[in-house]
């Protein structure tokens, strides 16, 4: 790995794929194209820990700070960017996600499940979440259902999420990054700009700056954006030396159609019959992997009922609220002060009395047998765990859940990043976010709990009943859901309606692709991790393709910017240096690090 | 003489996993007549009804010298401590070279030749031996059998087998029987002291079957080594052979050693506390004549480090110059597998999965 420093100013760097961004889908990418013996850059703004200067590259505005986080906030400049704090709940999309279904204004994938479903069983490799087996008849055998005796074919509750470690993509993967021999990482590489050739058709090459001053550039036959969610519009909007609008630009699509997930806890769920009878929690599959059931309405009737794809979680009540008598959920209210933002965020509303503090005290003194098994629980298989116990479960004594609903946003063009008005420290125009929600959103998720209620009690096995006039607010309570930053580069096959082709293309461009969850055309119930992993392994597939037949790839000479000097070209890949002369500016020779 | 005059092969090392199955292979062969040496004949010898078998120690230059009167060619399997493996192929260099007609000596090396190297690795790779007293070994034979292949040169040979060398660097040999990579693993994994090991298991397995190490043996016999003053090496692994980590979880899946537990410092401690009192206890027992069956199998702190290892072995030459057709993975595993739920029919505790944690 080379620190983007030790690259004299001025350099060019060659490669067969550049890769921008090493998170999971940037690492995945690039150590599966150097299996093939693709010669890969790949280029991370962050180092291995993180740093208060790179972090703050992310900052930006928000329209509404009530509906949606800061732009530096659950996301992460290092290598392994977000997969550094991400919770690892690795779900498939359903097949009825890529579909053109009425109910879902602008849905309709140019690809269909089919050509995703391959590239599941190594996404799921690649997060460590186990086989791809999201049945509990296949991977939970002989285990009891989630509610006995609730078997509806309206409302299925044996699908499975399968948990990864969290894996942290780069600790788990910098050994393979070391020693691959088509890779080479450079760390602290911010791309700040793109620079398409004159016709605007390719990619000639891209502008790459370190905080420390360092400047060069890159020239690579294909160039991958893979830098997340909303970092890719931003850099293809900011990059406008040739098209004033920015890249892939060109009918204002980029930036637009931003979704996230409309998630919250909601209603009461009184499960009848035995508590036992009720396993709303963690099981371990055989392979060892952390698996949990859901709520899901069928597609089936989704697909007649006009409803949005959406499941839903048997959950504890609002941690805020003491009522729930709960010494662990009162422990961690408490604590939400040494948890950081992103998984505190849901701790944060409502009431801070005096009085709520004493309750929440009450709860903890009042209950410290089970404070006390969660606490050595948690220790154990979370604190000191290598595949850690994913999230907070209680032992439920009185069968009263909510249900933790996780939902599809519909795609809205006037949901949208933009670039803000001042730039960062590399002169970069920071980002803005103007995040949207719509009546459709929530009414579809009223719905899907509308057609739940119905099963429970066609089941006789549960009462759900929710407040309707506070759904809106219990949805939104927090905003927009957290780091999971879909749709800014959509999918599509128009390109005045779309970013990116059926190969993650962007359109008109032939040599640049994004690989990120900014592709989504629409957001499905499911987390973005496993999709996006599985769009970034067909991603290689498609550069592999291509470089395969050079003749169809050959693109022009590089026209460097006028602020760049031509200079000789060195290939940093192929050409291993071992002199020691990074100290020297006038040199221009690429050398490793030791 | 006759064209259908058997080969005759001197097999050293004949009682080992490899060996045995070496001896059964070259006399099913229809071309070769094997005898196999050993430093103690084993009772199964009689599996392989055509074989002779002889007692011999390798390192004991005038019995060496006199098993090798009339043998066509050797194949060296021999495994054990460093003094056996480098002394012995010295020996055995020396036996060879002093035969009126030079044998066909084919080298059961090892993938330890590289020493840490990583990436992808094939024969042309500098030996490296500082990767402790096996590698050293290792590299030390194959010194010997460089030094005989240039000392041979010229020589006739045998109208059916010309003098000259070949090496064999396999990967782990796995395969049913194979006690190191499947036995000892799938105890470990039962016993919940190996499963999912993250970057600790990340390295490349470079497993091949029993079978192809074989059936490389009997193309390098036959190989021919017109005008090559050094002995050509070719690496053993399938090119599907999957990291530790899968192979761990794969087995573990097959023989019921479930659920998979992912370990991190469990298995540090293991190797680095566990592992010398064990192999030192499983030494003193077995000079003693006593079973180690009832003693955990010690994970030594080298494994640890092999397991890491990003080294992916190249055996595509084999397939090329040897026209080896390397055992699929999902083969070599359900055999493998099958094997050990055999071998250890006593229960693993397993199960289809654990309850909620």
């Amino acid at each position: 790995m080379l620190d983007a420093n030790r690259i004299a100013p001025g350099s060019v760097l060659h490669a067969d794929v550049c890769v921008v961004g090493a998170g999971p889908a940037g690492i995945a990418l690039a150590l599966t194209l150097a299996e093939r013996g693709i010669k890969v850059l790949l280029l991370e703004s962050g180092h291995l820990q993180p740093n208060a200067a790179t972090q703050a590259l992310y900052a930006g505005e928000v329209a509404d700070a009530a509906l949606h986080s800061p732009p530096d906030t659950y996301r992460h400049r290092l290598l392994g960017g977000a997969s550094a704090m991400w919770g690892g709940r690795c779900m498939p999309f359903d097949a009825l996600d890529f579909e053109t279904r009425p109910q879902v204004p602008l849905s309709g994938w140019p690809i269909s499940y089919d050509d995703v479903l391959p590239y599941y069983p190594a996404a799921n490799e690649w997060a460590e979440a186990g086989r791809f087996a999201y049945d509990s008849a296949e991977a939970l055998p002989g285990v009891p259902p989630m509610l006995a005796g609730f078997d509806r074919a309206q409302v299925l509750s044996s699908g499975l999420e399968r948990f990864s470690c969290p894996t942290h993509f780069g600790q788990r993967y910098a050994a393979r990054l070391q020693v691959a021999a088509g890779v080479r990482v450079v760390l602290g590489a911010n791309c700040t700009a793109l620079h398409l050739a004159p016709d605007g058709a390719s990619l000639a090459g891209l502008s790459v700056r370190s905080l420390q001053g360092a400047h060069w550039r890159v020239s690579a036959r294909h160039t991958v954006l893979a830098s997340g969610g909303l970092e890719c519009a931003r850099l293809l909007l900011a990059s406008q030396d040739v098209q004033a609008a920015g890249v892939g630009n060109a009918y204002d699509m980029v930036g637009r159609h931003y979704m996230c997930h409309i998630a919250g806890n909601v209603g009461l769920l009184q499960v009848k019959g035995k508590p036992s009878a009720v396993r709303h929690g963690y099981e371990v599959s055989a392979d060892g992997i952390y698996c949990r059931r859901r709520l899901q309405v069928a597609p089936t009737e989704q697909r007649r009922l006009g409803l949005g794809n959406a499941v839903a979680r048997l959950h504890f009540s609002r941690i805020t609220d003491p009522a729930h008598q709960s010494g662990v959920l009162s422990g961690l209210y408490l604590a939400r002060k040494f948890i950081s933002y992103e998984y505190a965020k849901r701790l944060q509303d409502g009431d801070v009395s005096l009085k709520r503090y004493a309750q929440h005290v009450l709860n903890v003194a009042t209950d410290p047998l089970d404070t006390a098994a969660f606490l050595a629980h948690w220790l154990r298989r979370r604190t000191l765990a290598s595949r850690k116990f994913p999230s907070v479960i209680l032992r439920n004594r009185s069968n009263r859940f909510s249900l933790e609903v996780h939902g599809e946003q519909f795609p809205r063009p006037q949901s949208r990043v933009t670039l803000s008005e001042r730039v960062d420290a590399l002169g970069m125009p920071r980002l803005r976010v103007d995040w949207r929600y719509g009546q459709d959103d929530i009414e579809s998720v009223r719905r899907t709990l509308d057609v739940m209620a119905h099963a429970f009690e066609a089941s006789h096995t549960a009462q759900l009943s929710y407040q309707s006039q506070t759904l809106e607010e219990d949805l939104l309570r927090f905003g927009a859901y957290g780091g999971h930053h879909l749709g800014t580069t959509r999918m599509g096959s128009d390109p005045r309606s779309s970013v990116v082709n059926s190969d993650c293309q962007v359109h008109g461009v032939r040599n640049l692709f994004v690989a990120s969850s900014a592709v989504f055309a629409t957001s499905s119930q499911a987390n973005p991790t496993l999709t996006l992993l599985a769009l970034s392994l067909r991603l290689a597939d498609t550069l592999a393709a291509r470089l395969a037949v050079p003749t169809a790839l050959e693109i022009k000479p590089v026209t460097p910017p006028t602020s760049i000097e031509p200079i000789d070209v060195n290939d940093a890949l192929t050409h291993r240096s071992n002199t020691n002369n990074a100290s020297n500016t006038n040199s221009s020779e690429v050398t490793e690090s030791a | 003489m006759p064209e259908n005059t058997p080969l005759k092969v001197l097999v050293l090392g004949a009682s080992g996993y490899i060996g045995q199955r070496l001896m059964k292979r070259l006399d099913a062969s229809g071309w070769a007549l094997a005898t196999g040496a050993a430093r103690h004949v084993p009772p199964s010898a009689s599996g392989a009804p055509q074989a002779r078998w002889l007692a011999l120690d390798n390192r004991d230059g005038a019995a060496l010298r006199t098993a090798l009167q009339g043998q066509d060619a050797v194949v060296n399997c021999v495994a054990g401590d460093a003094a056996s493996i480098a002394q012995g192929a010295h020996t055995l260099a020396q036996a060879a070279l002093s035969c009126k007609r030079p044998p066909r000596w084919v080298h059961l090396s090892s993938q330890s030749v590289y020493g840490p190297a990583s990436g992808c690795v094939n024969e042309d790779a500098p030996l490296n031996a500082s990767l402790g007293w096996y590698g050293r070994a290792k590299c030390a034979a194959e010194d010997a059998v460089q030094a005989y292949a240039a000392d041979s040169h010229g020589h006739a040979g045998n109208v059916r087998a010309q003098a000259g060398a070949v090496i064999l660097r396999p990967g782990c040999v796995y395969g049913a029987g194979s006690q190191l990579w499947v036995g000892r693993v799938g105890r470990c994994l039962a016993a919940r002291r190996l499963g999912d090991l993250g970057v600790a298991g990340d390295g490349y397995s470079n497993l091949v079957h029993t079978d192809d190490v074989c059936s490389a043996v009997l193309a390098a016999l036959r190989l021919p080594l017109t005008g090559r003053q050094a002995a050509p090496a070719f690496n053993l692994a399938a090119p599907d052979s999957p990291r530790w980590n899968r192979y761990f979880i794969d087995l573990a899946l097959a023989i019921g050693a479930t659920p998979v537990d992912r370990l991190r410092h469990q298995i540090k401690l293991d190797a680095w506390l566990a592992g010398p009192p064990l192999k030192v206890a499983h030494i003193l027992l077995r000079k003693l004549g006593i079973q180690t069956a009832a003693l955990p199998d010690p994970l030594p702190p080298a494994l640890l480090r092999l397991w890491q290892q990003h080294m992916l072995l190249d055996g595509s030459a084999a397939v090329h110059d040897l026209g080896l057709r390397y055992t699929p993975y999902a083969q070599g595993l359900a055999e493998s597998a099958a094997w050990f739920a055999q071998a250890h029919a006593k229960p693993t505790g397993a199960q289809g999965v654990r309850g909620r944690a």
